[in-house]
Parts: structure tokens; C-alpha cells; sequence
């Protein structure tokens, strides 16, 4: 047993200026240089540059503020109070589940760490699709690099789990090339409890680099607190109406404005279908109806195995172990790409993602030991029937994506358990069920690839679940083209930015969380300077 | 109606959000006497024991085989289900709401879980096996319904720490 220091509970006790919640109560009007809008990847960022500057910066973010003393590693407390929606926010016709965060640090304070750079091919399809001239490889790359070093991130060094090592050995067997995942990592303890929060703080989100350093250089971080609409004048954004929410989200008070905050330039990061539902509130100009659409979620299909031997897949770092190889089998814009990853397995998690109830689902439980889930994250945007989904709103302003889950997407699924299933039974399965309502078990490569081809692949009855939301507020080189400047203003509105994943205007084609960092990197140095302040760098 | 927020609480039973187009042809007339599933964001007497069935069903060959140790289970699980239930968005939990109410009402079990003994009356393999026919249905609304039941059973039954012995899930490492 060891103590861990908890950098949160030592920062408010030093001083940090904290509102909302237990933190204290909410000033009528706050003034300011800058309001961000969300403290996820993009958000932290673009705090620690702006405050390094030395603008004066209000962090306003809907979720609790917790940290490692809160985070026991139990998957009940962090879904309700790290996850939007409880760890269940669902797509219209709830097909696709989504993962994603809403606490402080966003989806960075529970994700698995993955940390990957932009695929040379995606940024290639922007400049060819989407005018991004300026998003080359090249141009990119020292940003990129400043952010790897900020936040520490290097290829995993130590043995990866059985749970990944599976697909690596299943991989190879087959001449598939898999490789070593980078993580942003610091003296990890190799708990496997990431999402959950990190309790030993190893893991580099903005919960515990980019937002102490904001608060450390005067910002002031607003939490329990969402911004409801921006009010907007004359192509500006004048000021911002902000409400007092309770843990699950729902006002504390109907109606009741609970601060109004005047700033010179805000900054909208609060995650891709969050962002692009705040401008539908506020109706924002969106002269060519791009606000929204174009919203992308790399739809997962999985398959789960259960192996010869025990894997113990709770345990270790998450991921360490991916294959790109079914991403570069075709073109970028042919027949859906998907990358191979494997999932962290507790209980709820399982019991949870597996199709099926009764004897026959004991049964695999009672193999949980022994159970691998392989994930096939799909490069969804990059053909012409693969437009994502749309952000609506429902008739309370919370948003509700639209995300018709079209043949393409399911030709992919088809695939990807044919791919997966063949790796785990290369790997020493002796059972894989794929992820579908009408599938059982099956134990051998063949009998299993004949039941995946003979499945109906079909919205809900095919199991799709999502961790990346991406798009909405698309980057275009002119307004035709998307609703962000390629320097990350709003194409209307000349004092906001956009600085998240809502403005890749396809998916990333792999985990987003570096392709956030690196990019608002740019931007929002570029902002800096844009509003006065000294030139700054993120490392 | 009270304990929903004000946009909710105007007669919402006309916007269920999986399928109102459905729901209304399933329950035609009976419409008027459904009664929410969830009251502050728990299980409604009708949903519980609706829940207790369909949860002995779900759960068939993880819970306790002796009668006494699984009402004991069977209790625990329903406690956890109204503390998920009631951390759960407004919009989430309205919808719960209905859902449950519907399929406590004559018509909905019949029409959507398709059962036609009472939720009192069936026996665990007539539930299983509705259950297994709406898990397989051509219909959205039924698959709809049917996940939703999945998930307020296999979260709440996974988030006891009672369960983790009978998976051999040893518990997070201690730091």
C-alpha cells in the first residue's frame, strides 16, 4: 500500500479558483479573455497555452471534478460519474452505443490511452476532399511532437497482457503484421483500471497535466455547470448563458440562468455531438447546413472468444497491441477499413456487451477468466455512403444523434468478425461468439466463418458499439465546405474557435485523443498570438 | 407525474421514443391505463415485479438454484436497478419509464414481449422463450425493448460485488 498524492485535493487547497457544485456558488457575471467551452483534450490544451500566454482563461465544464482519491476502480461509481449518459448514450435507434466522458478532463480522464498520430492517408483525403492545403504530415509534425512530449507519450515498453499478446501471436500466425501501441503514460502501474480513472494519476489526461497547469497560472474552472447557449449578435458571439446541472445531467433549477459569461473570444471544445448540439441551441448561422451532419463514431463490431488458457483480460494496460493491416488491404475510400484492438474486461463491461441471456450465457460467464473481446474500429467518411450521423435536438436541448447504420458500414462488420474470429482461433480460442443477437458460440474456424456468412447483418441485431465521436463542425477550406476555418474559427462567427473532435471532417482511422492534441496544438497557439498574447509552445 | 421535469410531464406517452407509431397500434385503447414504470426514478410495484420475472429469466443458471438464495439475489439486484435507474438522464429515465409501463400492461406484454399468461402467472421458460422470440425479431420496437430489459439487468446484476465470485473476477488490485 502505497500513498498516492492526489494533485487535485493539493491544488484546491493551494488556492485554485473552483465554482459550481460543492466548489461554491456561481457569480451572476463573469468577465473574461477567453471562455472554453468543455476540459477535455481539446479544452485542456487550448487552456494551458492561452493561460501561458497569459490570457486570462474561464473553463466551463458540465461534468463533476473528480480524481485519483475518488477513483476506487469500481465500474458502477465511474460510470455514473466519468461517462456521459452513464456509460449508455445510445444513437437514435439505439444501435450503437457510445463511450464517452463527462467529468473534468473529458473522455481524456477515462480512455484507455491509446495514443496515435494522425494516419498520413486520412490527412491526405482532407487536403484532396476538404481543402485543409495546410494539413500535411510535415506541417503537422512539430506539433505533434510537442504534445508527445507534454503529455509522455511512447510506445508501451513493458510485456503486453495475454489479452493483447493474444492478437499479436493469433495475428502472426496468419502474416498479419500487429504492432506496439504508444501510450501517455507516467510510472503506470499496469492496473488495467483506465477506465475507471486513472488511481495512481500515471496516465497523462488533462485531468492531471493541462488543467492544474491552467489553474496553477490564474484560470478559473467552472464544473456542474453547462453551457445552455451562446448569445450571438451581429456574427459574434457576445456572451454565454451557463446552468447549474446535477450529477445525472438535469438542471438544478428549470430555467434559471445561474451565470452569464462575457468574454472577447470563446472557444467551443466540448466533444463532438455536445459541440455541434450547443450551436443548434443557440441557433448559430449554418448558411449551408453542415452543422451536425458529417458526425462519425468508428462503429465497432467484436467478437469475444474464450480461450484455452486463462487471459485475465481485467488486468494490465488495456491496449498495447493493434493491427492496421484491414486498413491498408484497400483503398481509403473503397469497402470500410477497420483497425484491431482488444478490450479491458470487467464485469459490467462484459456482462453487459454480450448478446444473449439464460443457461447458455452462465455459461460463458462462468469463462470470464478465459474470455477475450477483439474490437474492429471502423474508418467510417471516407465514401459516399458513409456520411456518419447527424446531431439533433430533443424537445428538453440535449442532443441526440442520428446514426443510420447503413450496408457499408455492416459489410464491414461482416468482415472484421470473419477477421477477428480467424486471429482468435489462430490464438488458441476454443469458443468465439460473434457479436450478434442471432449468434452462438461455434469451435472451429470453420463452423464459425460459415455461421458469420450465414449471419443477417442488420442494425441492433448486429451488436455496434463506439468510443470515439468525431465531426459535426467539420473543418472545410470555405464555407461550403465545412462549418470550422481551417485556423479553427467558426466560419460565421469571428470570435469562436472550435477546438475538438467535432471538426475532423471525416474519422481520425484510429483512436482521436493524439489527432485532438496535436491539431488544437496549432490552432490554438495560432489563437494566442491571434489575440495578443506571447508566443507560446506547448513543450 | 411529478417527479419528471416540466417538458416531460405533458402527456408524453404519445412520445415514446422507440416507436410511438408501434407502441400505439400494439396498445390501441389501452393506452389510458398505462401507469409509469419508474416513480423518482425506481421501479413502480408493477415494474418490480415485472423486473423479478424477467430478471429470474435473464439470469437463469447464474443466480442461486435455491429458492431462498435467489429472492435474496433477486432482492439485491432490484435495489441496484433503482439506484442505475435513478442516476440515469431525465430523458432516459422517461423513456425507461414508459417502457416498463407499457410492458406491465396486458396489451404491451401480449404485443410486444409475447406473452399472454400474466408476468405473475408465467412460468421462467415461457418468459425465456418470449424473451428469445423478441431478441431475434424482425421487429425494431422488439429488439428495442428487449435490450433495454438486457441492459437494466446485466449492469445493475454485474455492478454487485456479490457477483464477481461466480465469474472469478478477483477485484481491482489494491494501491
Amino acid at each position: 500500500m502505497t500513498t498516492i498524492i492526489d494533485p487535485i485535493t493539493e491544488g484546491l487547497q493551494r488556492g485554485w479558483k473552483v465554482l459550481g457544485g460543492k466548489h461554491g456558488a456561481l457569480p451572476e457575471r463573469i468577465t473574461c479573455d477567453v471562455a472554453i467551452i468543455g476540459s477535455g483534450a481539446g479544452a485542456g490544451i487550448t487552456a494551458e497555452l492561452l493561460t501561458k500566454a497569459g490570457l486570462n482563461v474561464v473553463i466551463v465544464e458540465e461534468g463533476q471534478l473528480k480524481s485519483s482519491s475518488d477513483f476506487k476502480q469500481r465500474e458502477p461509481e465511474a460510470y455514473a460519474s466519468l461517462y456521459q449518459e452513464n456509460a449508455g448514450r445510445k444513437t437514435k435507434d439505439k444501435g450503437i452505443t457510445i463511450l464517452q466522458g463527462r467529468s473534468v478532463g473529458g473522455t481524456t480522464t477515462v480512455n484507455w490511452t491509446s495514443s496515435f498520430l494522425t494516419p498520413a492517408d486520412t490527412l491526405k483525403h482532407w487536403q484532396d476532399r476538404f481543402g485543409l492545403k495546410d494539413y500535411t504530415t510535415e506541417a503537422l509534425a512539430p506539433y505533434f511532437q510537442q504534445a508527445q512530449t507534454r503529455l509522455n507519450i511512447s510506445p508501451w515498453a513493458t510485456a503486453p497482457n495475454e489479452n493483447n499478446e493474444l492478437l499479436r501471436r493469433g495475428a502472426a500466425k496468419l502474416g498479419i503484421k500487429a504492432e506496439v501501441i504508444p501510450r501517455n503514460v507516467k510510472g503506470c502501474y499496469n492496473l488495467g483500471s483506465c477506465g475507471m480513472g486513472c488511481p495512481t494519476n500515471a496516465k497523462q489526461s488533462m485531468l492531471v497535466t493541462t488543467i492544474p497547469f491552467a489553474l496553477d497560472h490564474g484560470a478559473t474552472l467552472l464544473v456542474e455547470t453547462r453551457v445552455e447557449k451562446l448569445v450571438i449578435e451581429g456574427g459574434r458571439v457576445t456572451a454565454m448563458h451557463c446552468i447549474a446541472v446535477k450529477p445525472n445531467a438535469a438542471p438544478v433549477e428549470y430555467g434559471k440562468v445561474a451565470t452569464t459569461i462575457v468574454a472577447k473570444h470563446f472557444v467551443l471544445a466540448g466533444g463532438a455531438i455536445n459541440s455541434p448540439a450547443l450551436l443548434l441551441r443557440s441557433k448559430a448561422p449554418d448558411p449551408h447546413r453542415r452543422l451536425g451532419t458529417r458526425t462519425f463514431l468508428h462503429p465497432v463490431a467484436i467478437t469475444t472468444a474464450v480461450m484455452k488458457d486463462t487471459v485475465a483480460a481485467w488486468g494490465g494496460a488495456p491496449q498495447s497491441i493493434y493491427s492496421d493491416h484491414f486498413l491498408h488491404t484497400q483503398p481509403v475510400d473503397g469497402p470500410i477499413g477497420f483497425k484491431l484492438e482488444v478490450a479491458p474486461l470487467h464485469p459490467v463491461f462484459f456482462g453487459a456487451n454480450l448478446p444473449g441471456f439464460g443457461e447458455k450465457q452462465a455459461e460463458l460467464f462462468r469463462n470470464y477468466p478465459n474470455a477475450n473481446v477483439m474490437l474492429a474500429l471502423m474508418r467510417d467518411g471516407f465514401h459516399d455512403q458513409s456520411v456518419g450521423g447527424t446531431v439533433e435536438l430533443r424537445d428538453d436541448g440535449s442532443p441526440l444523434l442520428d446514426y443510420p447504420i447503413t450496408d457499408y458500414v455492416l459489410d464491414g462488420a461482416r468482415r472484421s468478425m470473419l477477421a477477428m474470429a480467424q486471429i482468435q482461433f489462430e490464438a488458441g480460442a476454443t469458443m468465439v461468439y460473434p457479436g450478434h443477437e442471432l449468434a452462438g458460440g461455434t469451435s472451429t474456424w470453420a463452423t464459425t466463418k460459415a455461421a458469420i456468412e450465414a449471419l443477417p447483418m442488420k442494425p441492433l441485431l448486429t451488436k455496434i458499439g463506439s468510443a470515439h465521436v468525431m465531426g459535426g463542425c467539420g473543418l472545410g477550406g470555405n464555407d461550403k465546405l465545412g462549418v470550422t476555418r481551417p485556423d479553427g474559427v467558426h466560419w460565421q462567427l469571428e470570435n469562436l474557435s472550435i477546438h475538438d473532435g467535432s471538426i475532423f471532417p471525416t474519422s481520425i482511422g484510429a483512436n482521436p485523443q493524439l489527432s485532438i492534441y496535436g491539431g488544437v496544438n496549432r490552432l490554438a497557439q495560432g489563437l494566442a498570438k491571434r489575440l495578443g498574447g506571447n508566443e507560446v509552445v506547448l513543450a | 407525474m411529478k417527479h419528471l421535469p416540466p417538458h416531460l410531464q405533458r402527456r408524453s406517452f404519445l412520445k415514446l421514443g422507440i416507436g410511438a407509431a408501434v407502441v400505439l397500434a400494439v396498445a390501441g385503447g389501452a393506452i389510458a391505463l398505462i401507469k409509469p414504470g419508474l416513480f423518482n426514478g425506481r421501479l413502480s410495484p408493477s415494474a418490480r415485479l415485472l423486473m423479478t420475472r424477467v430478471g429470474q429469466a435473464m439470469l437463469q443458471g447464474t443466480l442461486p438454484a435455491d429458492a431462498q438464495a435467489q429472492q435474496t439475489a433477486i432482492d439485491a439486484l432490484l435495489q441496484r436497478t433503482d439506484s442505475f435507474t435513478s442516476g440515469l438522464p431525465d430523458h432516459v429515465q422517461a423513456e425507461l419509464s414508459q417502457l416498463l409501463g407499457l410492458l406491465a400492461t396486458a396489451a404491451g406484454r401480449r404485443g410486444i414481449v409475447g406473452l399472454s399468461a400474466s408476468w405473475e402467472d408465467a412460468t421462467v421458460a415461457e418468459i425465456s422463450a418470449a424473451l428469445q422470440a423478441m431478441r431475434a425479431s424482425g421487429t425494431a420496437l422488439r429488439i428495442q425493448a428487449y435490450q433495454g430489459l438486457h441492459d437494466i439487468v446485466f449492469v445493475p446484476y454485474f455492478s454487485g460485488e456479490a457477483s464477481w465470485a461466480g465469474i472469478g473476477y478477483p477485484g481491482p488490485t489494491a494501491v
